[in-house]
C-alpha cells in the first residue's frame, strides 16, 4: 500500500487515487466504526488516570459487561515503547472478544484547571462560537495570553445559572497523553482496525452524572465537592440545580488544599449562597475522608452528605466517570438545564485531545466513503448500461451488414449506370436516325403509288406529276411535322372518270390507295392509319375542248384529242408533329 | 472539510458519465453512419438492380439495331455528293443505259426543305434523268436503299414530247449528313 498523504498535497486524480486506495485497501467503507465516537462503539477501553493510580477496565456494550483492563501505570501512558506492548495487548484482546473496533476512552482525572474567558466575551449567545474558538483558536477567547496551544487544549463550560456574573469558564487539560493516544490510533491503522479515542475531563462527566447520585431534586444552593487525589473542584449550582462556578483547588503534595474551607466560605458568601448544602463526592483511593467533619463545624446549618457513587461491582467506588458516560440514557432523579445541556449539548463529554485535524484529514469522511461507495456502484452501472448501450448499437451495426446490400460495392452501380447511360445515349442515336431515316418521303414508292392509281390502258393520260414534301415548322417543339402534296394532271375518258377519279376523290377511295401501296411497297408513310396523319384530296375534271369522237378501237393512248377529259388531282397528305415520322428537330446525340 | 468530495464527484462520476457518454455518442454516431450508410448502399443497390434490369433490357433494344446503326453511321461518314454518284454509276451498270440516262447532278450544300426543319445537318442533291418510268423506278428503289439518307423533297415527271416510252424526271432530295 503506497503511503497516504495530505490530500492537500496532491492533485485531483492523485486525491481520487488514494480515497480509491484507501477505500479498497482499509475497512474505513465496510465498518463504520471509523467515523464513530468511541462513547458508541461496542467494545470500549476505560483508562482512568487520577494521579496514584491508573483504573482501566474494558466495557462491552453489547452485553453492558465491564471487566479487568490492562494494568496500567502513569509510566506505561507515558512511556513509547510501553504503549506498543500495551497497544499489542489490548489489540489482542479486543479481537478475542471479536469486537470490530475498539473505543478507548480516556477520563483525566489527575489535572483539571479553569481559564476565564475574556470579560468582552460575556454574551451568551455567542457561547457555541467561543465553543468552537476554543479548540481551533483558543488564544482568541481566553483571558491568559501565555497559553501555549500545543501543550493544552481548552474547551468551554457554560454556567446555565440564571444570574451568573460570567457565561462561563474554559476547563483546560494538557496534551501530555496526546502521544499515547495518538500511537493507539496509529496501531488501529496499521492493523486495518477501528481504535477510536476520546479524552474527557472526568470532573466534567462526574458534574454532568451528579443526578445519578443525589437523592432528591434540590430546593436551595448547593454545592458539589469533588475530591479527586491531586485536586479538590467545588460546583457551585443555584437553588435550581443550575450551575453557577466552578473552582478548583489544587492539593500541591497534600491530601486536601490548606485553603479549601476558606475557599468555599467565601466563594459561597461571594455567590450570595446562604447556608448551601454541600454534597461531598470521594473520587479517589486514598482520599482525605476527614473533610466532611470538618465542614461540619464552619457550615453548621448546612446540610452536608457523603454521595455515595458506587454504580457496579466491577468498577471502583471511586471512579463513577466510567458508569456515567457509558449509560447516558438512564432517567435521572435530578433536572436541570445544567445537567440536560451537559448531556445533550455535550458540554461535559467534550473531547480535548481529538485526532489532530491534519491526521484527520488524510482519510476521506465518512460522507465522502458512502459517495466513493455509490459512486463505484454507479460507474458499473454506467459500464453495464454502455455495454448495454454499444450492444444495442452493435446489434444495429450487425443488423445493418448482415442485409445483402451491405457488401454491395457502389462502384458497381457507377458502371451499371455509366452503362445504362451509354445505352440510352445510344437508343437515342439509334432512335434519332431511325426517325431520320425513316421512309418518310422516296421516290419509287412514289411511283409506285402513281403506277397502281394510274394503271396503262386505263384510259387516262398522265401528263404531268408534281410531288413535294415540306416541313410543317413550328418553333419550340422537339418534332416538326410536314405536308406532303401531289399534283397530277392530265386526260381522262369517261371510264376512267366513273371508275378512277370518282373514286380517288373520296376519303375512302383514297385511304384504301394509301393503304394497298404501304402494305404493297412497304412504306408506311403511306399508312393513314397510324400516327397522326390525314389524307386529304380534290379532284378537278374538265371537258377536253380538242375532244374529237372517235370509236374506242380507233382511238390511240398518246391521242389528246381522244379523251373527253381533262383532270387535275391534288393529295395533301398532312403529318402532324406527334406522327411517329415527323422530323427530329436537335441534332443526333 | 471534505477534501476529497470534489475528486470524487469529477473520476468517480462526472469523467466516466462523459466517458459513457463519449462512447455512447461514438457508438450513435457510427451506428447512424453505418445505417444512413446501408441506406444509401440500400438506395445505390435499387438503383443498380433497376439499372441492371434497365440496361439489360435496353441492351436487348439495342443490339438489335446496333447493326442498322453501324451500318447508318458508316454511310453517313461518306460524303453525300460522292456517295450518290457512286450509288448511281453502280445502278446505272446494272440497268439497260438506254432506258436510264443522267442527265443532270446538281449538290447543294445549303440546308433547305426537310432539312431545314432540324438542327441535324443536312444537304440537298438535284439530279435530272431521261428513261423509261419502271427503270427509272428501279434506279431509284437501289439509291434509296442504299442510301436511306435521302429524303425525297421534290419530284416531278412528264413524258417527253418526242418519245412515248421516255420520260423527264427531276428529284430533289435531302440528305441527312452526320
Amino acid at each position: 500500500m503506497a503511503k497516504i498523504q495530505h490530500p492537500e498535497s496532491l492533485n485531483p486524480l492523485q486525491k481520487y487515487r488514494q480515497a480509491g486506495q484507501i477505500f479498497r485497501s482499509t475497512t474505513r467503507a465496510k465498518n463504520p466504526a471509523w467515523f464513530q465516537s468511541a462513547l458508541e462503539l461496542d467494545f470500549q477501553l476505560h483508562i482512568r488516570p487520577d494521579g496514584p493510580g491508573v483504573t482501566s477496565v474494558y466495557y462491552d456494550r453489547r452485553t453492558e459487561k465491564w471487566s479487568d483492563g490492562p494494568k496500567l501505570t502513569e509510566e506505561i501512558l507515558h512511556n513509547e515503547e510501553q504503549t506498543q506492548s500495551l497497544i499489542e495487548d489490548v489489540l489482542k484482546y479486543t479481537h478475542s472478544q471479536k469486537a470490530k473496533s475498539l473505543g478507548i476512552i480516556l477520563h483525566v482525572a489527575d489535572e483539571f484547571a479553569t481559564t476565564d474567558l475574556k470579560p468582552e466575551l460575556d454574551n451568551p449567545g455567542d457561547i457555541s462560537d467561543l465553543r468552537d474558538a476554543a479548540i481551533n483558536e483558543p488564544a482568541s477567547i481566553l483571558e491568559d495570553s501565555s497559553i501555549q496551544v500545543d501543550q493544552a487544549s481548552w474547551r468551554v463550560i457554560p454556567y446555565p445559572a440564571a444570574g451568573s456574573e460570567i457565561i462561563g469558564t474554559t476547563v483546560t487539560l494538557s496534551k501530555s497523553l496526546a502521544p499515547f493516544l495518538s500511537s493507539m490510533r496509529e496501531a488501529g491503522e496499521k492493523t486495518n482496525f477501528p481504535v477510536i479515542t476520546h479524552a474527557l475531563s472526568a470532573p466534567l462527566v462526574t458534574i454532568m452524572g451528579l443526578p445519578k447520585f443525589l437523592k432528591e431534586q434540590p430546593t436551595k444552593p448547593f454545592v458539589t465537592i469533588l475530591q479527586y487525589p491531586w485536586f479538590t473542584i467545588m460546583a457551585f449550582f443555584n437553588e435550581n440545580a443550575d450551575l453557577k462556578l466552578i473552582r478548583t483547588l489544587q492539593h500541591r503534595g497534600v491530601r486536601t488544599a490548606s485553603n479549601f474551607r476558606n475557599a468555599l466560605f467565601t466563594t459561597s458568601a461571594s455567590l450570595e449562597f446562604l447556608d448551601p448544602d454541600l454534597y461531598i463526592l470521594p473520587l479517589g483511593e486514598d482520599i482525605d475522608l476527614a473533610l466532611e467533619p470538618s465542614l461540619h463545624a464552619q457550615f453548621q446549618s448546612s446540610k452536608i452528605e457523603m454521595v455515595e457513587t458506587v454504580t457496579s461491582d466491577a468498577l471502583p467506588p471511586w471512579a463513577p466517570e466510567l458508569a456515567i458516560i457509558t449509560d447516558l440514557d438512564s432517567n435521572d432523579k435530578v433536572q436541570s438545564n445544567t445537567f440536560t445541556s451537559f448531556k445533550e449539548e455535550g458540554w461535559a463529554t467534550q473531547d480535548f485531545i481529538p485526532t489532530p485535524k491534519e491526521v484527520a484529514e488524510i482519510y476521506p469522511r465518512k460522507s465522502e466513503m458512502r459517495f466513493l461507495k455509490l459512486s463505484r456502484i454507479a460507474r458499473v452501472a454506467i459500464i453495464l448500461l454502455t455495454l448495454l448501450g454499444l450492444s444495442y448499437f452493435g446489434l444495429g451495426v450487425l443488423e445493418v451488414i448482415k442485409k445483402p446490400e451491405w457488401s454491395f460495392d457502389p462502384s458497381q452501380a457507377n458502371i451499371t449506370r455509366a452503362r445504362v447511360t451509354k445505352l440510352k445515349a445510344e437508343q437515342k442515336t439509334i432512335e434519332h436516325w431511325e426517325n431520320l431515316l425513316s421512309d418518310r418521303s422516296k421516290a419509287w414508292a412514289n411511283m409506285e403509288s402513281l403506277a397502281r392509281m394510274f394503271p396503262p390502258e386505263d384510259g387516262m393520260l398522265i401528263q404531268k406529276y408534281n410531288y413535294s414534301a415540306k416541313p410543317d415548322i413550328t418553333r419550340g417543339q422537339a418534332k416538326v411535322g410536314f405536308i406532303k402534296s401531289w399534283n397530277i394532271s392530265g386526260m381522262a375518258r369517261f371510264e376512267a372518270v366513273q371508275q378512277r377519279l370518282n373514286k380517288l376523290n373520296t376519303r375512302d377511295g383514297i385511304n384504301s390507295h394509301f393503304t394497298e401501296i404501304a402494305k404493297t411497297t412497304g412504306n408506311s408513310a403511306f399508312n393513314p392509319s397510324i400516327g397522326n396523319r390525314s389524307i386529304s384530296v380534290n379532284i378537278r375534271t374538265r371537258e377536253n375542248n380538242s375532244y374529237r369522237p372517235i370509236p374506242p378501237e380507233e382511238a390511240q393512248m398518246s391521242d389528246e384529242t381522244s379523251y373527253p377529259y381533262t383532270f387535275d388531282l391534288t393529295i395533301t397528305q398532312r403529318f402532324e408533329s406527334d406522327d411517329p415520322m415527323a422530323i427530329n428537330v436537335p441534332k443526333a446525340p | 472539510m471534505h477534501l476529497y468530495r470534489q475528486s470524487i464527484i469529477i473520476f468517480g462520476v462526472v469523467i466516466p458519465l462523459l466517458f459513457a457518454a463519449i462512447i455512447m455518442g461514438v457508438g450513435y454516431v457510427v451506428q447512424s453512419k453505418m445505417v444512413d450508410s446501408a441506406q444509401e448502399k440500400q438506395l445505390a443497390f435499387a438503383a443498380y438492380d433497376r439499372d441492371r434490369n434497365a440496361s439489360n433490357q435496353l441492351e436487348s433494344q439495342v443490339i438489335q439495331k446496333r447493326g442498322d446503326l453501324n451500318r447508318w453511321k458508316e454511310k453517313l461518314n461518306q460524303q453525300t455528293a460522292s456517295a450518290t454518284q457512286i450509288n448511281l454509276r453502280e445502278i446505272y451498270k446494272k440497268l439497260p443505259s438506254k432506258e436510264i440516262q443522267q442527265t443532270a447532278f446538281d449538290p447543294q450544300n445549303s440546308r433547305a426543305g426537310l432539312g431545314s426543319a432540324s438542327a441535324q445537318p443536312s444537304s440537298q442533291i438535284s439530279i435530272r434523268f431521261r428513261g423509261t418510268y419502271r427503270t427509272v423506278q428501279k434506279a431509284f428503289l437501289e439509291l434509296e436503299t442504299q442510301m436511306p439518307q435521302l429524303q425525297l423533297q421534290d419530284f416531278k415527271m412528264e413524258p417527253m414530247s418526242n418519245s412515248a416510252a421516255l420520260m423527264n424526271f427531276q428529284v430533289t432530295y435531302t440528305a441527312w449528313e452526320k
